[in-house]
């Protein structure tokens, strides 16, 4: 009698197991699918338009909620600027490449939105992650010649700084854009990596001007 | 009831347990499941057998990850970057050329007018080369740049290495 119990639990333990491990499974290969359709190349022949699923949402950024750490850079017109020099502002610094598609897209938002809220206190620095040669100042300043066109052909009315490259203190930027919103006291409040919805991107902006007011 | 020997029920647990491991998708590697995956790795070959002496072209292949995207070797705007190959000649190996493949040109939704030369998916370049006889090792690195729907990735290199055997 004690064997047949034994033998009675056994089959029902494997049982068990094998239809736990059915619908674990099964649910671990349904969040994998998600997971994958969520990074699929979302392109299509000559314009042919296709809608974007949303990224997946990424770990919160270490400098969120902490001060914004300064920074110097020098901006297209040769001018050093300073995250400082925007005390009491919101500001977006926003990073960005000019072998960048995606933010391309969102450049003429941010034009846009300076200039319906710059008079409440709200501005813009962007900055380029294009890469420098610091050592050969032939080709540093045929690389910065081809930041400054592209600032022109978009009509960057911001300040667009060079050598974002070089702001570690912002942590290891692996994609591009990305955006980082600085309330008034200059607390880093989101940080947003990839293209954003529009809507996103002026919330962002709403938040950072109401926030942190002396 | 049938009797179940301690090997047989050792046996079903084994199997229940087997059966219980995560399982990836059909297409994934275990590679694949690292957090930290490349753009684009270098597939085969891994040995290649030419004749001493006579030009011969070995064909290498890429995979790029699934959802992302590299500029071709001949993108349509100056500002993207396009994808080489930078190739370390070891002594007695001389690689004359390397052929990229044509891209595919597409646009994304949000750019329409904004057209790309990229390659997805597999490709495969073919470099024309002579090697003096014996085994050489060729190492080099596709530098590319990737993008996704919503992000770009800055520039990378995936490593390439194979053994030439010249006869």
């Amino acid at each position: 009698m004690p064997r047949k119990a034994f033998v009675f639990v056994v089959l029902i333990g494997a049982f068990a197991l094998i239809v736990w491990s059915g619908i674990t499974n099964y649910r671990a290969h349904q969040a994998q699918l998600a997971d994958h359709r969520a990074h699929q190349l979302l392109l299509t022949p000559d314009g042919q338009a296709t809608p974007a699923a949303e990224s997946d949402v990424a770990p919160p950024n270490p400098l969120e909620g902490r001060q914004a750490p300064n920074f110097t850079l020098e901006d297209t017109t040769g001018k050093k600027v300073s995250l400082a020099d925007y005390k009491g502002k919101a500001v977006l610094i926003n990073f960005w490449a000019t072998w960048c598609g995606p933010c391309k897209v969102e450049i003429p938002w941010f034009e846009t939105l300076r200039d319906q809220y710059g008079s409440q206190g709200f501005e813009i620095l962007g900055v380029s992650a294009d890469e420098l040669d610091l050592d050969d100042k032939t080709k540093l300043q045929s690389e910065k010649a081809e930041v400054v066109k592209f600032a022109t052909q978009m009509h960057m009315n911001y300040p667009v700084l060079f050598n974002g490259e070089s702001l570690k203190n912002y942590g290891e930027l692996d994609a591009f854009p990305t955006s980082f919103y600085i309330d008034r006291s200059g607390k880093v409040l989101d940080v947003v990596t990839g293209l954003a919805p529009r809507e996103q991107v002026e919330a962002n902006i709403k938040k950072a001007l109401a926030s942190g007011k002396a | 009831m049938a009797r179940l020997s301690p090997l047989a029920a050792a046996l079903l647990l084994f199997s229940a347990w087997y059966a219980a491991r995560p399982q990836g998708l059909p297409w994934q590697s275990a590679a694949q499941e690292q957090p930290e995956q490349p753009a684009v790795r270098y597939e085969f070959p891994e040995q290649v057998s030419i004749a001493a002496g006579k030009p011969a072209a070995v064909d290498l292949h890429f995979r790029i990850r699934d959802g992302l995207h590299i500029n071709s070797h001949q993108p349509l705007q100056k500002s993207l970057i396009r994808t080489e190959l930078i190739v370390m000649e070891p002594s007695g190996v001389s690689i004359a050329s390397v052929d990229f493949p044509p891209g595919a040109v597409y646009a994304s939704q949000a750019l329409p007018a904004d057209k790309l030369s990229v390659y997805t998916g597999e490709f495969v370049l073919h470099a024309h080369l002579t090697a003096r006889a014996g085994e050489h090792l060729v190492q080099a690195a596709l530098r590319y740049q990737a993008c996704d729907a919503n992000a770009c990735y800055p520039p990378r290199k995936a490593p390439v290495a194979f053994d030439l055997v010249a006869k």
